[in-house]
């Protein structure tokens, strides 16, 4: 899977670069418009991260240009404005998703792993991990062949941790991803352990090997 | 304009006024003058009156008098009142359009006034001052809001690369519990530093008026919304909710669902555990009420950073913004404390 970045702030490249290649991603990096034209012009990419305000150019611009193309490489806009206008006209102009800074790694690894299914697996969106099966579109998971019965948080838990296979997930991130904005607003970050303990037993109960791993405390490792 | 008076109807009164005053004075120097020259007619012609003629005399001169000089009053009375009006209708059109365009004027528009031309200077030189003031503010307000924006921009992206950083910080292989610890105290802390300063940029861009655009807003329905999210988070505290009818306000949406998350939020925040909290919604007042033991200094409640009670943990902006919100749309919020219980209320 490969993956162009597309940011101009050096120490947030480089950590995104060193994150999404643990996970598996080919990264290539563009810190500036015509780098990133030029990057857009002669590859394919599953998935663009896009910086919306760049050296020499503005990353709208870039989207009208990948539309002009007929590019299907998706494309999340990643930034630091976190204005409703951008996110509505980015997604107009046909990105996939749009994140604020500041956001987690973890979230960003989350995102791409979403925006690179649905665009792969436009018809049968089925993850299949040893006895686990999940399907993105009927929004199911199966253990060995039986069903079990999620709420919609802790399927969306469980597609995050399968997002971020291997990685250290801090409680703030996951807080912050099922709760949005509202994280910022919460003294503590409690309410998340009681949805990752139902999580863990429904997995367990239906035969479920234990990915799911308690690190530190406060952390969680979805480890394969 | 109520009991005010315009402009030149003061200035008909003072002129009426003074009319008034020369032509009563001028009534004793008339009639001194008259019988003055009277006396001398007679004396030149060796008449003399009886007493009684020369009163009757003295009558009628001071009769004829006074009668000339009210029907010459009410003359110059009426003169002067149609030609203020006919003065005043012509004269001071330029600085009723003035007015007027200025009356409009929304800054949030960005748009410059053209004022129409006058060839009467004084007005001229008005129509060009209030331009130049007004394209000044219109500079402030654009600088202000690019100021807001790249504010945003600076500070978000280092507070994107602690952020990331820490994250990667976590991945160490090395990491010991107690180090992972202090990782997740300094995520806490950061993250209260870009929602301060998220509120911040929000709190500016209301005062910039920004946000202009309105809707029709079902309250009954967006707080159900808004509900059905905390109760997620909240899942073990009871919220009783009494909704008599719904109301339907024009407002922002995205205002009014910050302010609306601002105040339940503060409100669950601050019950315990087992407490639960009140909502009620009849006619255009709501209620939102939660068990407390001390009042709150309602003097400091609402602004900036001046969280009444020491332990709360929250960005000291929450309530400051509902103020704002409220001021923004004429709304009243306040707040009570009846019966161990802090209420806060908002009338629309």
């Amino acid at each position: 899977m490969k993956i162009l970045i597309i940011e101009d702030e050096p120490e947030l490249a480089k950590g995104m670069v060193d994150y999404l290649s643990g996970q598996h991603y080919l990264c290539e990096l563009a810190t500036d418009y015509h780098q990133a034209r030029e990057k857009i012009g002669m590859h394919q990419y599953d998935c663009i991260l896009l910086d919306l305000m760049l050296p020499g150019g503005s990353g709208m611009e870039i989207l009208d240009e990948l539309k002009a193309q007929h590019k299907e490489d998706g494309v999340i806009i990643i930034s630091a404005k976190n204005s409703l206008e951008d996110k509505i006209h980015g997604l107009e102009l046909g990105a996939d998703d749009y994140l604020a800074k500041p956001f987690h790694l973890s979230e960003l690894s989350a995102r791409i792993f979403s925006v690179i299914r649905r665009k792969n697996f436009a018809n049968s969106n089925v993850i299949q991990q040893g006895e686990l099966k999940v399907d993105l579109l009927a929004k199911t998971v199966e253990v060995a062949g039986s069903v079990v019965l999620l709420t919609k948080k802790e399927f969306d838990l469980l597609l995050f941790f399968m997002g971020n296979k291997n990685k250290v997930i801090s409680k703030s991130a996951l807080a912050e991803h099922l709760s949005g904005d509202l994280a910022d607003m919460l003294d503590n970050h409690d309410f998340i352990y009681a949805h990752i303990k139902n999580l863990k037993k429904k997995l367990a109960e239906a035969g479920s090997g234990s990915y799911l791993k308690t690190l530190y405390g406060n952390g969680y490792k979805w480890e394969i | 304009m109520g009991n005010m008076s315009k402009l030149l109807n003061k200035s008909l009164r003072r002129f009426a006024a003074y009319a008034g005053i020369v032509l009563a004075c001028s009534i004793p120097v008339y009639y001194f003058a008259i019988s003055k020259l009277w006396q001398y007619e007679l004396d030149e012609h060796n008449i003399i009156l009886t007493p009684e003629a020369g009163r009757e005399d003295t009558f009628i001169i001071i009769g004829a008098i006074t009668l000339l000089t009210v029907f010459f009053f009410a003359l110059l009375l009426g003169g002067f009142i149609w030609l203020n009006r006919r003065i005043s209708h012509r004269l001071w059109q330029p600085f009723y359009h003035t007015l007027e365009k200025i009356r409009a004027f929304d800054l949030s528009n960005h748009t410059a006034v053209e004022f129409e031309h006058s060839n009467i200077a004084e007005f001229e030189e008005l129509n060009s001052s209030i331009s130049r003031l007004l394209d000044s503010n219109i500079t402030t307000f654009r600088q202000q809001k690019e100021f807001t924006e790249n504010a945003s921009h600076e500070l978000q992206t280092p507070l994107a690369i602690v952020q990331l950083k820490l994250d990667l910080l976590m991945q160490a292989p090395s990491l010991t519990s107690a180090q992972a610890q202090i990782i997740e105290e300094t995520h806490n802390a950061l993250s209260r530093v870009s929602r301060i300063n998220k509120n911040l940029l929000l709190l500016a861009k209301i005062e910039n008026q920004q946000f202009s655009e309105l809707e029709d807003i079902d309250l009954a329905e967006s707080l159900q919304r808004i509900l059905e999210l905390l109760s997620a988070l909240f899942g073990e505290k009871a919220i009783h909710c009494k909704i008599d009818s719904s109301y339907l306000l024009k407002g922002n949406p995205i205002l009014v669902e910050i302010m609306l998350t601002n105040l339940l939020m503060n409100a669950l925040r601050h019950s315990a555990p087992e407490e639960g909290l009140e909502l009620s919604l009849s006619a255009n007042v709501l209620r939102i009420s939660n068990p407390g033991r001390n009042e709150l200094d309602s003097s400091k409640l609402f602004r900036r950073f001046s969280t009444a009670s020491a332990h709360t943990p929250g960005s000291g902006l929450g309530l400051s913004l509902v103020k704002e919100i409220c001021n923004r749309y004429g709304w009243s919020v306040s707040y009570r404390f009846e019966g161990q219980m802090h209420s806060f209320s908002v009338a629309f």
